[in-house]
């Protein structure tokens, strides 16, 4: 439109003259192509990653992911370390929800060693609420930072105060605002503060005024919507293809969440109904994840209210120091916001672990599926694209 | 696209953000962290004992113990390494693992959060120590509780006959640990050390008690014998002092690891037979060497000493004037605590080293120590003490009162022991107990009851015997009365009929002299047909001829002294060990045995 | 669980089986049949997810293990093939045909381990780090430790003491009672 209003005719020939897939072939002597790196220092990236484009004009034609800006080898580290020394390392693996990764370390070696049933109730339900409030915090940046790619900054603002209470909440129950260090194999390190669920309560209600705004602001916004709408379709054949997993698999109607799949914690004593939508497109990736905020608000509601006033935080387990476990290897897994998380643990009788391997959603989603989804689009959708992925590089390089 | 009014106007609702209060922390540098926020190290170095758990559990070896001088109250001492936790806070990340395994409770986090410095070295300090204005912060990260605990505070049972099946029997009633029940123990050792200084003999603690861990009894072994000689005995009557040094019993309601227990665990998993022992041991094939070494006495020091000598490869005799081996361990303390079969277990490993031994051998009147000093290159005597010490109140010098050590040996080789319906026992120590619960055993089998009295000067908490000994004692129907002295035995128409004690107001004056005070209103008399004397014992010295008693020194209490190769002053070849010099119990005669035969070692070398 | 391992073991030889949860079973395959049981279980049984593949160094058996762990969207249960691969020689069928995302653990563990998948796309292109020419990093014999030391500036502040051996040097000095003490004494 501007182009017809300026009177400016491009030079077809110079531009893309199909649609462009994985398979055009382009040939970067041609001069008609331009490199353009995109991270690892750049305000729109997720996280210190870069991605590699080639473009012509403003089309993407290849994309490459490239992480490593951040590797410190955690698996290996944690190779190096008593059972009990494993969960303050793991959580580096991933800064958003670094709850997790805590779990996964503490019920590994809780079912390789055979504690998995003694662990106390009370704890197992303030696992539960911490993982909430881990995909809570996650969702708050997430949802507005949807927008905040489409030059939306406002919602973001909103957003990362109302994390920041929720943070508060964090530092009173685990003694840290970001990197919690709470559950530990056997239980979690500290039994709910007096008090919590009212300042708890007054956060949620903030949530709730933030959740309507949220949605006025971005999902009754003509701008949003035409930028969002059809943009980077997930298709339910991918899914499998590429181990596509949960809001990004839900987005197109693939009704996967390890919650209801395989419960685990408490999960099936709590009613929720993970959102779905079919469009499959950036817009519907941020209206389930809009959704799911409700829900997660109302899963935090439903935990304090079902969780039992007090009780052992930790069973008896043996002593830390002389801890070993035998021979054997799991895989635990959990839905995190960004879906299907898990870790394969490997133990060999020692004191230590063996091996232990992360899965996270962005290993697949920020490499396989983001250079597939990038091909044909334009370069100004590309952070939007990357964030509705919710690509995440420290559980790529871990 | 269809372009919706109201999606191009609803978005403008954000406007009415402008006129809301900003929600911004205006000063942000004093907030006030959670008050279980994980922010500053604080330590009470009083009440640290340096044992290094925090160092163990570090998962980024952030922490270092290092000495601390100058601040009064930390010194190294028995059951303080004089060793204190310091940070490297450019590795530390707050996990707080280190407060929460803290066996003293004495390290914690405070919720103190910034701390700006030009240099990065200041970044490591020692909490407590280094001046800090957070340490006078209350709030912070403590160790949670609500059952959270990183080892286990409660010892594992020992099983033992109960008091009605072994009260009528001298068989040993504690029935020692299942392979299971060790291992559930040895799991709560921190592997702090603490204990090895401690103990006499320094043993290595931790080593063994992991080798339980492991299931390698062999290993166990090598470290056990790497220092004592005696692991079945010591298993089983050790005084453990390490226990209470240990620093998982170091709070309050903890119980210290079971050590002694853990001991003998690892020595009755290996079956009685000198050639497994030789060959777990390597001790199959010793060169020997021309010297002699003569040995007076098979108690603990001298069979410590033999068996040392033995493996340096020296010829060592031991003269022992009793028919066994074992000095009082054998004729001194009980067969319910230390069965026979278990001295002859550890006395037969140490005879075949190639050690002699020569039974009812009286030195001093079969054999002069003069005439050893000449057949032999170097003489260790760890002789002991045999002869009971009397109260001398009127009345004790009657027939019917004897002495504990004369029965308690004369229960051994099976003399006759005079057994009467009622008892007194005077004494509260160990021995004291031993002689009760034999009494109470011995008058089961004769009467069918028990009637027996044991009275001592010391109150029930100052009571110098063990205190499972008196616990143990009562549940076998004897009676302990503390806190009272004997003033008389009370004898009528020639024969002793009681006891007449007067109740114990202190024992010692504000010297510190043994000079007790008595309530002479309360007065008892605790009735009794035989009395029998327990208050310690004496050492008889009378195989030192007058010649050799002119060259050598003697201190206080005429125990003779030794300089710190454990020689006596004025006679190079002659060594002192045992309870003569330290102690009374087993594992110092162990340790001296050990010194002394390194001493021996570098005294027939030094020639060379 | 039971019904799929016995569907499993009349077509390739397994071994190894451990049903570690009532969802969850693991099961090891030759590294000939290896490939062609994932594809079976893909196509036939359902199990259309790829959850992850790994890598794990059995050093003392001189043998890597690759696990394919694959999920079954219907059934809600796992299945985790896994193949021993020889240590000295680390080379596997590639499998980058079957998912999208498989080339990528591939990368991985060709980076990492330095096992060899031929066939697979861009499998020599860094992964995480770059100019990398030690041992590959996540291989039991690269000691994580010992590469910092010699690549970075230890600061050299720092000194530690040993609980119990600092006691016997300041309560007992002069008297060591283990031949061990004896040696560090002399």
């Amino acid at each position: 439109m501007i182009n017809k209003f300026l009177g400016f005719k491009p030079d077809e020939k110079l531009l893309p003259s199909q649609t462009v897939t994985e398979d055009t072939e382009i040939d970067l002597s041609s001069h008609k192509y331009q490199k353009i790196w995109l991270g690892p220092n750049h305000p729109g990236v997720t996280g210190n990653m870069a991605i590699e484009l080639t473009v012509q004009g403003t089309t993407v034609m290849r994309a490459k992911t490239h992480v490593g800006y951040l590797h410190r080898g955690f698996e290996k580290l944690i190779e190096r370390r008593l059972f009990v020394q494993g969960f303050p390392t793991s959580i580096r693996m991933c800064v958003a929800e670094p709850d997790t990764n805590e779990y996964f370390i503490a019920r590994s070696t809780e079912e390789l060693s055979g504690y998995a049933d003694a662990v106390p109730e009370y704890a197992n339900w303030l696992r539960m609420l911490s993982l909430e409030m881990a995909r809570l915090a996650g969702l708050l940046r997430g949802v507005p930072g949807q927008g905040g790619t489409f030059a939306l900054g406002i919602g973001v603002q909103w957003g990362v105060y109302l994390r920041d209470l929720i943070l508060d909440r964090f530092e009173e129950l685990s003694g840290a605002r970001v990197y919690h260090m709470y559950i530990i194999p056997g239980g979690v390190r500290g039994a709910l503060p007096d008090g919590f669920k009212e300042r708890m309560e007054d956060n949620l209600r903030d949530i709730d005024d933030f959740i309507i705004r949220i949605k006025k602001l971005m999902f009754h916004n003509s701008v949003f919507k035409q930028r969002a709408k059809g943009l980077a379709v997930i298709t339910p054949e991918m899914v499998d293809k590429y181990g596509i997993v949960g809001t990004n698999a839900r987005c197109c109607g693939v009704k996967r969440d390890v919650r209801k799949d395989n419960p685990y914690l408490y999960y099936d004593k709590l009613d929720f109904d993970p959102p779905t939508a079919t469009d499959g497109d950036v817009y519907s990736r941020t209206w389930i994840r809009w959704q799911e905020l409700i829900q997660t608000v109302d899963l935090i509601r439903q935990i304090m209210a079902k969780m039992p006033k007090k009780g052992d935080i930790r069973c008896k387990m043996p002593n830390v120091l002389n801890w070993k476990i035998p021979k054997g290897e799991t895989y635990v897994r959990l839905e995190s916001g960004r879906g299907e998380m898990g870790m394969y643990y490997v133990t060999d009788g020692s004191d230590k672990p063996r091996r232990i391997n992360l899965r996270g959603p962005s290993y697949n989603h920020a490499i396989s599926v983001l250079e597939h989804m990038l091909i044909g689009q334009d370069v100004a959708d590309v952070h939007a694209i990357m964030v509705s992925l919710q690509t995440c590089p420290p559980e790529i390089e871990r | 696209m269809s372009f919706n009014l109201k999606d191009i106007l609803t978005p403008f609702t954000a406007w009415s953000r402008v006129v809301k209060e900003p929600v911004t922390i205006k000063d942000p540098f004093t907030r006030e962290a959670a008050p279980r926020y994980r922010g500053f190290h604080d330590n009470d170095v009083q009440l640290c004992i340096g044992c290094g758990s925090c160092e163990a559990i570090c998962e980024n070896q952030a922490i270092d113990l290092v000495p601390i001088e100058g601040v009064e109250g930390i010194e190294t001492k028995s059951g303080d390494s004089g060793l204190r936790p310091s940070i490297d806070y450019g590795r530390c990340c707050w996990c707080a693992l280190c407060v929460d395994i803290c066996t003293t409770d004495s390290l914690r986090l405070t919720n103190a959060y910034t701390w700006v410095d030009t240099d990065p070295d200041n970044f490591i300090f020692t909490p407590g120590v280094t001046p800090k204005d957070w340490y006078e912060k209350e709030e912070g990260w403590r160790k949670p509780g609500h059952g959270y605990e990183f080892y286990s505070h409660e010892r594992v049972h020992m099983e033992e006959l109960h008091a009605d099946e072994r009260k009528d029997s001298f068989i040993e009633f504690v029935k020692g640990y299942s392979a299971e029940q060790a291992k559930k123990e040895a799991d709560r050792c921190v592997a702090c050390g603490i204990c090895t200084a401690t103990c006499p003999a320094h043993m290595g603690i931790p080593e063994y008690i992991k080798a339980v861990r492991d299931d390698d009894m062999e290993h166990g072994m090598k470290i056990l014998y790497e220092t004592n000689p005696l692991p079945e005995i010591c298993g089983r009557i050790c005084t453990h002092k390490c226990e209470d040094v240990c620093s998982v019993g170091f709070k309050n309601g903890s119980d210290p690891l079971s050590i002694r227990w853990l001991k003998r665990y690892i020595a009755d998993q290996i079956p009685a037979d000198v050639d497994k022992y030789k060959d777990m041991l390597g001790t199959g094939e010793i060169a020997k060497n021309d010297k002699k070494v003569a040995i007076i006495g098979s108690g603990p020091a001298g069979l410590s000493a033999a068996h040392y000598l033995a493996l340096l490869g020296y010829n060592c005799t031991i003269f022992e004037k009793l028919p066994q081996a074992g000095g009082m361990m054998r004729y001194g303390i009980p067969s319910y605590r230390l069965p026979y079969d278990q001295i002859d277990k550890d006395v037969d490993y140490i005879l075949s080293l190639g050690v002699d031994i020569k039974y009812n051998v009286n030195v001093g009147t079969d054999i002069t120590l003069e005439q050893l000093s000449k057949d032999f290159d170097a003489v260790y005597a760890g002789t002991g003490l045999h002869l009971g010490r009397s109260t001398r109140i009127p009345g004790s010098e009657h027939e019917n009162v004897y002495q504990s050590v004369d029965l308690l040996r004369n229960i051994v080789t099976g003399a006759p022991v005079p057994v009467e319906k009622k008892v007194v026992v005077i004494g509260g120590g160990n021995v004291a107990m031993d002689i009760t619960r034999s009494m109470a055993r011995l008058q089961m089998e004769k009467f069918g009851e028990v009637n027996v009295i044991a009275t001592s000067l010391e109150d029930e908490e100052h009571m110098p015997a063990d205190r499972e000994e008196v616990v143990e004692a009562r549940e076998e129907g004897c009676t302990i009365i503390p806190g009272y002295g004997p003033q008389e035995v009370v004898i009528t128409d020639g024969k002793v009929t009681g006891l007449r004690v007067w109740k114990c107001l202190s024992i010692f004056d504000e010297t510190g002299a043994f000079n007790p005070k008595f309530d002479e209103a309360d007065e008892r008399i605790f009735e009794g047909d035989m009395v029998i004397e327990s208050i310690g014992q004496g050492m008889d010295l009378s195989y030192l001829s007058e010649e050799i008693k002119s060259k050598i020194e003697f201190g206080p209490r005429g125990r003779i002294l030794v300089n710190e190769d454990w020689q006596a002053k004025g006679l190079p070849w002659l060594f002192i060990g045992g309870d003569i010099i330290e102690g009374p119990d087993v594992i110092h005669g162990i340790a001296n045995g050990h010194r002394g035969a390194q001493s021996i070692d570098k005294f027939l070398n030094e020639g060379r | 669980m039971k019904e799929l391992i016995e569907k499993l073991s009349s077509k390739y030889e397994l071994q190894e089986v451990v049903y570690q949860r009532d969802n969850l079973v693991f099961a090891a395959i030759s590294k000939e049949n290896a490939i062609e049981a994932v594809t079976y279980l893909r196509d036939y049984e359902g199990y259309t997810h790829l959850v992850m593949m790994s890598c794990v160094d059995w050093i003392e058996d001189g043998k890597y293990q690759l696990l394919y762990l694959l999920h079954n969207p219907k059934l809600k249960n796992d299945i985790g093939i896994k193949v021993y691969i020889d240590r000295e020689n680390p080379e596997m069928v590639s499998a980058h045909h079957l998912w999208k995302s498989v080339w990528t653990y591939q990368r991985e563990m060709h980076e990492s381990f330095g096992i060899v998948f031929p066939g697979s796309p861009r499998l020599e292109e860094n992964f995480v780090v770059e100019g990398w020419d030690e041992t590959p990093f996540m291989r039991r014999d690269f000691d994580t430790h010992e590469y910092a030391e010699k690549t970075y500036f230890p600061r050299g502040n720092r000194k530690t003491n040993d609980p119990a051996e600092y006691m016997r040097k300041k309560l007992y000095p002069n008297q060591p009672v283990t031949a061990k003490q004896r040696k560090d004494d002399k």
